[in-house]
C-alpha cells in the first residue's frame, strides 16, 4: 500500500494541474487523491480520461458484488473514468470502441472489450446482479450523440500498471471520420 | 492472493472505509472538472410508439407508462452509483414541482439495484424525489428502450410518442428546458 502511495503522489508531482501537453491537451491531477486526467477537445467534441487506480476500482466492484478474486483483474487493468461529449459537432456523431485505439510499446489495439469482460465474468458465475452492475457502469461499446449529448462511464485499456500510451478515439458525422488523440497518458499504480 | 487478506488490521479499516465511500463510480473529479449538465433535449425525427413500461416502485405498487397517457412524460434511466444520474436527480424532482400542474409526469427507472439501495440513496437527495421510483433490476426495461449508457432520459408526449431524448446528465430546471416541456404542455 505505501509503495501505491507514493507512486499516487509522485505523479501528483509530475503532473502539474493543467499542464498543457499539445495544442488542445490539458493534464491536471486531482489534489486529493493524485489521480490524474487528461482531456482534449477535437473538432467540437471533448474527451476525458481520468485514473482510476487499482485501489478504487476494487472498491467499487466488491461493494457491487464481486469476488476479490475477480475483481483483480479488472482493477489492474489501466482503468479510466471517461467522458466523450458532443459539444459542437457539425451533426449527430456516432461512434464504436472497436474503432479506437490505444497505441503503446509499439502496439496499436482497441481498448478491452465490455463483451471479454462480461464473457470473465459468466464464466465465473458472477451474480446477475454484479453482472448488470459491471455492464452499466462502463462506457458504452457504442454510441450517438446529438450536440449536447454525453456520456461518462469506465474503460480499460488492458495495459499493465505504470504504462504509458496514446490514446485515439474515433467518431463519424455524416459519414466523414474525425479523431480526438490523447497522447502520453499513464496508467495509475 | 486475496487482496482483503493480505492487508494488516489498520490497512482493513481504511479498506472497509474506502468500500464504505464507494457508492459512486471512481474516478468522478471534482465539481469543477465534471463535464457540464445539457440544458436542452434531442428531439426524435419520426417519433414512434414508447416501449412497454411497466415496473413496481419502493413499495411494490406497479406502475404503468400506459396508464399516463394525455400525459407529458419524462422517463429517466438511472442509478445510484452513477455520477451525472446523481447530478441530474434534484434538478427532476423541481421540473416535476414546476409542471406537474401543465400535466407533467416523471417515472425515473433505477437500473439494476434494489429497494433499500435506491431508498436510502433517495433519502440523502435535496429536494428528494417525490415521483415514482421504479426497479428494472434485470435491466430488461432498460433493454428494450434500447438505452446505451446511464443516464438516458425519454420525453413521451401525450399519444404515447417519444419525441425527445437526453443521452447524459441534464439540468432539468434549466430556463431553456423548462420553457422547451412547458410549450409541449400547452399544446396538450
Amino acid at each position: 500500500m505505501n509503495s501505491r502511495l507514493f507512486a499516487l503522489l509522485s505523479a501528483a508531482l509530475v503532473l502539474l494541474p493543467g499542464l498543457p501537453t499539445s495544442a488542445s491537451q490539458t493534464q491536471r491531477s486531482d489534489p486529493e487523491t493524485g489521480a490524474a486526467s487528461w482531456e482534449t477537445h477535437a473538432h467540437g467534441v471533448t474527451l476525458l480520461l481520468s485514473q482510476i487506480p487499482p485501489d478504487p476500482a476494487r472498491a467499487f466492484y466488491l461493494n457491487r458484488g464481486f469476488p476479490p478474486q475477480a475483481v483483480e483483474p479488472y482493477a489492474t487493468a489501466c482503468v479510466y473514468m471517461t467522458v466523450l461529449r458532443n459539444d459542437a459537432a457539425p451533426g449527430e456523431l456516432s461512434f464504436r470502441l472497436d474503432d479506437w485505439r490505444v497505441q503503446s510499446g509499439g502496439q496499436s489495439l482497441p481498448p478491452k472489450s465490455v463483451e471479454a469482460w462480461m464473457a470473465q465474468w459468466r464464466a465465473l458465475g458472477l451474480t446477475e446482479a454484479a453482472q448488470i452492475a459491471f455492464r452499466w457502469a462502463q462506457f458504452p461499446p457504442e454510441q450517438e450523440y446529438a450536440v449536447g449529448e454525453w456520456n461518462q462511464g469506465m474503460l480499460t485499456t488492458g495495459l499493465p500498471p505504470g504504462s504509458r500510451f496514446d490514446l485515439i478515439a474515433r467518431w463519424t458525422v455524416a459519414g466523414k471520420t474525425y479523431e480526438g488523440k490523447l497522447e502520453n497518458v499513464v496508467c495509475a499504480r | 492472493m486475496s487482496f482483503v487478506r493480505a492487508e494488516s488490521g489498520m490497512k482493513q479499516g481504511l479498506f472497509t472505509l474506502l468500500l464504505a465511500c464507494m457508492a459512486v463510480l471512481p474516478g468522478a473529479a471534482a465539481a469543477a472538472d465534471l463535464p457540464p449538465l445539457t440544458q436542452g433535449l434531442t428531439p426524435i425525427a419520426e417519433p414512434k410508439p414508447a416501449p412497454a413500461l411497466r415496473l413496481t416502485d419502493l413499495d411494490g405498487k406497479v406502475h404503468d407508462l400506459a396508464d399516463l397517457k394525455g400525459k407529458l412524460v419524462v422517463v429517466n434511466f438511472w442509478a445510484t452509483w452513477c455520477p451525472p444520474c446523481r447530478r441530474e436527480m434534484p434538478s427532476l424532482e423541481r421540473l416535476r414541482v414546476r409542471l406537474e400542474k401543465q400535466g407533467l409526469a416523471v417515472l425515473a427507472v433505477d437500473v439494476g439495484e434494489d429497494a433499500d439501495t435506491v431508498f436510502s440513496f433517495s433519502g440523502q437527495l435535496e429536494p428528494a424525489p417525490n415521483f415514482p421510483l421504479l426497479l428494472d433490476q434485470d435491466s430488461k426495461a432498460m433493454q428494450r428502450w434500447k438505452v446505451k449508457g446511464l443516464p438516458t432520459t425519454f420525453v413521451i408526449d401525450p399519444q404515447g410518442r417519444v419525441i425527445y431524448r437526453a443521452v447524459g446528465g441534464r439540468e432539468f430546471d434549466s430556463p431553456a428546458m423548462i420553457e422547451a416541456l412547458l410549450a409541449l404542455t400547452l399544446k396538450q
